[in-house]
């Protein structure tokens, strides 16, 4: 057995006990690595792991390329476009200002506050999984900025791979950036088609052929003096593929990543030395930015677009930990000697406590935002609310609906069919002109907190409707003191049972109703009565019709 | 800049061995065969362009690693529990036989005694992934002689294990060496499988239980696991492969082992490429061909020689002559493993590399024949059965293989599923289950009314061990489309599909694909709810009746469910 393969055999066995260890407590794997690596160092001083660990890098960007959804680009820029211009000229000229006041030269502190600037997607989307299924509006800002992090991180390394910050350098950096994406364009119309049907139905095949096209790239990338980063992602665009057969090709690769990956995070752990009292200061400040400045500006820039307190406290939340992309152009600058040992350490250091902690006080968050933030907004909150809101004074026996998705778009049409009064409370900005143009009376809020329940009068109402799938967001509905009677939402009969025992007059269950709906269909094919091509007839109907209404597939979720 | 080293060697490798599949493709030969014509041609037979350097090398011994890994996960005895004891027998038998014919020929082409034993060693006949990829493109896998063919695959390998292990030893001078050596390798394969099976038995279902859920997580554990037992055999002193592989079968008889399989098997395919690579790397010319009138005799005796092999033994079990024609024909090819066997052999320096030419020209030449004698085997059949009538007796009868076929396939247990299961149950018969959630697995487990599989529909091995081709209804809980349009386009013309959607768009583009029903809870509920507030103010009545029944609904706790727990639990302590 060579060395390396010892190496890798300390390396695997070392990491699988951390992430047991991350499992257990349900935290991110990615700063168990870094700290695997951290334990194991000693052992993994070999050449060839960072070749491999550089594979590893490639993967990620790889993956990243090809999973990245272009079509929800504008929704990205829409959403993040205040955030990302608040942490492009507030945090990051302040962390670079710290570095300078650290003695780090200009270079160094470039790196210093790309590191407390960005975010992680690994990290912060397997966090915010459950809140972007539920179609929370805080998970979706949180991974919107994500991903714009993510694109302003690549196209960071673009220009930080100039060897000299000149002009001609810097734009000739940036002119063959522009090359490799309408390379990627036309491998991605002409060469990856040719290449799946030539290898027919052979995964393996289609496989190996994108993995070619990714060393074609980053051979590429290399000749033109860029960071492989960039060759990589521009890889990763040019295999995209709405084909379903390549469903599986790309399952493969996203298991090699994930094997090259763990080589990657591990091996950046174990680069780490003990820190010196210097790493430990620059790290800590580090921290500090990312963990307290970073989200504390961002969320003052979603409540002055109009979000919540809440809903932006949450969003912000999500955001602070170093970015692993960070860590990327980190090692890269370390590989090129350009950045100080004392920095990368810090960096490296800083990404696992911030990674770490951000899992852990994800638990907390509502005591959090309960003891410290909603004081701090507590006056301005019923003024914005007042301002974006619109009810009529002398409400009563009114519905109140909790969503304007469209489940809410549905019962305010029925509401005015029936020439009932309702109120609409919706958290979401971006649903604001719409409610405005359809709706009679309309909240915009948060639900779970007491000033828009006020507004929606709700003591004189006579029907509570949440159309909202999200537990805390029920219970606080339950809380909510009226005489009327509350129907809610739930994912599970298990969870509407706890609700319904909770007060709620009535809990609706998509998945039972469409259980049901379901045992019909296939009971009556079964039997014969209506043969499927009827009831798909009926179905398509059914879709015109909604659509005609404007409850199509663009409206809002739920 | 650091990353020229990324565009080296193996870059190459990789990026040739694509542009030679893709050719090979079109002829319809293995990825294999274009693997190792890959190291022929970037190695000195052809430009030499290309060296072994230290990380070509460990990519290749990783592939291996893998390779074995994946082996010993595949190694379910269940699935041939029905055909243990004749595959035992026909296994165990073809080993010695033909082993016995490989010497005779090396002797009989002259080669000096160390080389025939290696030789006879090495060739094993029978390559897993030329077999198992050609029956499963044509759906034959689960057919009886597919079947019978894995199921001596199987066996066979862990003779090989035993040959791998014997080989990479350091003492092998004289006979009580080798007696002694062997002896050891016993002993310490006994204890590593021991330790293997106990894990199997007690820590890893709790282990992987705990993991399974967390894709990420799950992969790497389980990669530390191999990489586990491969540090503890290396304290042995036996090969990486040996421990692997016995890490690959504790991992086997999990319910896990399926959905691993497929996420290993890509790991696998990217270094195994190496490897074969390599074995063309090491080869001059003149080594390839120093033997190549030896290598084509030998492998036109060995070819017809080991067809009789099986043919003799399948037809001795009383399988049908059919079963046995196509059982035999199927394993003519040179094992992948003779290479494996070969390399170590140069390593140890037991024999030069022009044996090794051999070796390769050999496997080159089977496989690639055998690849469309296996393609055409029914029409072969077809031609050649009169002949073999002679063979047909009364008292020779198939054995029935329990394949679901005409089928219920439910993909994700949930709400919405439930319900409509028991009504397939009674008008298709079977219904299996497809779910990548353990608590899941573990409800469905406990009730044990249907069939299930543990894993991810997006991976081919669970479609495949679903067998979704086959299947008469197919209803899918996923709402994510391209899962859905996958299935739309693997599943059989005839099959009712309903899917799950989320918005109007996706719901259309099903139904264009083929779908015959779209479920859509999103606008169900609101058209739903929307009835409710009008019932509210219109028809308070009828709507607390509607409540009632939902709520009685959601209240429902299933009373089978009771019953079988109270069963379970009395009948529990008899077994186990």
């Amino acid at each position: 057995m060579t060395e390396l393969i010892t190496a890798l055999a300390v390396l695997f066995v070392t990491a699988g006990a951390f992430l047991l260890v991350a499992n257990h407590f349900s935290l991110s794997p990615v700063p168990f690595y870094i700290l695997a690596g951290l334990v194991a160092g000693t052992f993994l001083d070999q050449p060839e792991l960072i070749e491999l660990a550089q594979w590893g890098i490639a993967f990620l960007v790889f993956v990243f390329g090809f999973t990245v959804d272009f079509k929800s680009l504008q929704a990205v820029i829409r959403d993040s476009e205040a955030a990302a211009v608040t942490q492009l000229i507030i945090v990051a000229p302040v962390a670079f200002a710290v570095a300078t006041i650290y003695g780090f030269d200009t270079l160094n502190a470039v790196y210093f506050s790309v590191a407390a600037t960005l975010s992680s997607t690994i990290v912060g989307a397997g966090l915010l999984e459950h809140e972007i299924r539920d179609n929370l509006v805080h998970g979706r800002l949180a991974s919107s900025v994500h991903f714009f992090d993510d694109l302003l991180a690549i196209g960071l390394i673009l220009v930080l791979s100039a060897e000299a910050y000149t002009t001609t350098q810097v734009t000739s950096k940036i002119g063959f950036g522009v090359l490799f994406l309408i390379a990627a364009l036309l491998v991605y119309r002409h060469i990856f088609p040719l290449l799946v049907r030539l290898a027919g139905d052979s995964d393996e095949l289609v496989m190996m052929g994108s993995i070619s096209i990714l060393i074609g790239f980053l051979a590429g990338a290399e000749l033109a003096g860029l960071s492989m980063v960039v060759g990589a992602f521009a890889a990763g665009i040019s295999i995209r593929s709405d084909d379903a057969s390549t469903i599986g090709v790309l399952n493969g690769i996203e298991s090699i990543k994930d094997f090259f990956v763990a080589i990657f995070f591990v091996t950046v752990g174990a680069l780490v030395s003990v820190p010196d009292l210097e790493v430990f200061i620059v790290a800590a400040t580090l921290t500090a930015l990312v963990l307290f400045v970073n989200p504390f500006v961002i969320m003052l820039s979603f409540v002055y677009e109009g979000y919540d307190a809440r809903t932006a406290f949450l969003a912000s939340s999500t955001l602070n930990q170093v970015s692993e992309l960070s860590l990327v152009i980190a090692i890269q600058a370390a590989l090129a000697g350009a950045i100080s040992e004392t920095l990368f350490e810090a960096i490296i250091l800083a990404a696992a406590i911030t990674m770490i902690l951000t899992s852990v006080a994800r638990r907390h968050e509502e005591t959090v935002y309960s003891t410290f933030v909603e004081g701090l907004f507590a006056g301005r909150l019923t003024r914005k609310i007042d301002e974006r809101s619109d009810v009529d004074e002398g409400l009563e026996d009114h519905v109140v609906i909790i969503g304007y998705g469209r489940q809410g778009r549905r019962v305010v049409e029925t509401c005015e069919r029936l020439g009932r009064e309702y109120v609409v409370i919706e958290n979401d900005p971006v649903l604001w002109d719409d409610m405005r143009a359809e709706c009679r009376n309309y909240v915009l809020g948060d639900a779970m907190s007491s000033y828009p329940w006020e507004k929606a009068h709700v003591e004189d109402a006579t029907l509570v409707m949440s159309t909202v799938d999200h537990r805390p967001v029920s219970k606080s509905v339950l809380e909510v003191d009226t005489p009327a009677e509350v129907i809610l939402r739930a994912s599970t009969s298990e969870v509407a049972r706890d609700l319904l025992s909770g007060g709620a007059g009535y809990v609706s269950v998509p998945n039972i109703l469409a259980s049901d709906q379901l045992a019909t269909v296939v009971q009556s094919t079964l039997d014969g009565d209506r043969s499927l091509d009827q009831i798909r007839e009926e179905h398509l109907d059914q879709f015109e019709t909604l659509e005609r209404y404007g409850f199509g597939s663009r409206v809002g979720d739920d | 800049m650091n990353e020229i080293a990324l565009a080296a060697d193996f870059a190459i490798i990789v990026v040739v061995a694509t542009v030679v599949g893709l050719i090979a493709r079109q002829t319809g030969q293995p990825t294999i065969i274009a693997y190792i014509l890959t190291g022929l041609i970037l190695g000195p037979v052809m430009f030499d362009i290309v060296t072994e350097d230290a990380l070509v090398e460990n990519m290749a011994e990783l592939g291996l690693g893998f390779l074995l890994f994946l082996l010993g996960m595949k190694m379910r005895f269940d699935d041939i529990r029905e055909i243990l004891r004749p595959i035992v027998n026909i296994a165990v038998w073809q080993t010695i036989l033909q082993t016995a014919l490989a010497l005779a020929v090396a002797w009989a082409l002259g080669f000096d005694p160390t080389e025939i034993i290696i030789i006879a060693l090495a060739t094993v006949f029978g390559a897993t992934p030329i077999i198992v990829k050609i029956l499963t493109d044509k759906d034959e896998i689960t057919s009886l002689p597919g079947k019978i063919d894995v199921g001596v695959l199987i066996v066979q390998d862990i003779y090989l294990v035993v040959v791998l292990a014997l080989l990479g030893a350091d003492s092998l001078g004289n006979p009580t060496e080798i007696a002694q050596t062997l002896g050891v390798i016993a002993v310490m394969m006994t204890f590593i499988g021991l330790f293997s099976i106990a894990s199997s038995r007690y820590l890893l279902p709790q282990l992987f239980r705990r993991v399974a859920d967390n894709k990420d997580v799950f992969l790497i554990v389980a990669i530390a696991w191999a990489f586990l037992f491969i540090a503890i055999s290396e304290q042995f002193d036996l090969s990486l492969e040996v421990g692997a592989f016995l890490a690959g079968i504790s991992i086997a008889q999990l319910p896990y082992s399926k959905e691993l399989e497929d996420r290993i098997t890509p790991i696998t395919d990217f270094f195994i490429l190496v490897f074969f690579a390599s074995i063309g790397l090491q080869l001059e010319a003149g080594e390839l061909l120093a033997y190549w009138r030896e290598a084509v005799i030998a492998s036109i005796v060995l070819m017809v020689g080991n067809f009789w092999i099986m043919f003799s033994l399948i037809n001795r079990e009383d399988f049908s002559v059919e079963t046995s024609f196509l059982g035999s024909i199927n394993m003519i090819q040179v094992s992948e493993f003779s290479l494996v066997v070969g390399s170590l052999a140069v390593a140890q320096d037991f024999i030069d590399n022009d044996v090794l030419g051999y070796l390769s020209l050999m496997a080159l030449l089977t496989m690639s024949v055998s690849t469309y004698i296996i393609s055409y085997n029914h029409a072969i059949y077809a031609r050649v059965q009169p002949w073999f009538e002679r063979f047909e007796s009364d008292d020779k009868e198939d054995v029935d293989l329990s394949v679901y076929e005409n089928h219920a396939i439910a993909i994700g247990y949930d709400e919405i599923t439930e319900g409509a299961l028991p009504m397939l149950e009674e008008k298709y018969g079977e219904v299996v289950i497809i779910d990548r959630q353990t608590d899941h697995i573990e409800t469905l487990e406990e009730e044990g009314r249907y069939e299930y599989i543990y894993g991810d529909f997006r991976h081919g091995e669970i479609r495949k061990e679903a067998n979704l081709k086959n299947a008469s209804f197919v209803l899918s809980s996923t709402v994510q489309s391209e899962v859905n349009k996958a299935l739309l386009e693997e599943v059989n013309d005839d099959a009712t599909v309903f899917v799950e959607a989320e918005r109007i768009d996706d719901a259309r583009e099903l139904y264009d694909r083929g779908a015959d029903y779209v479920i859509m809870s999103t606008y169900l509920t609101a058209a739903k709810l929307s009835e409710y507030v009008e019932q509210y103010f219109d028809d308070r009545t009828s709507l607390e009746k509607s409540f009632e029944r939902d709520i009685a609904r959601i209240e429902r706790e299933e009373p089978v469910d009771i019953e079988a727990e109270r069963q379970k639990r009395t009948g529990g302590d008899d077994d186990d």
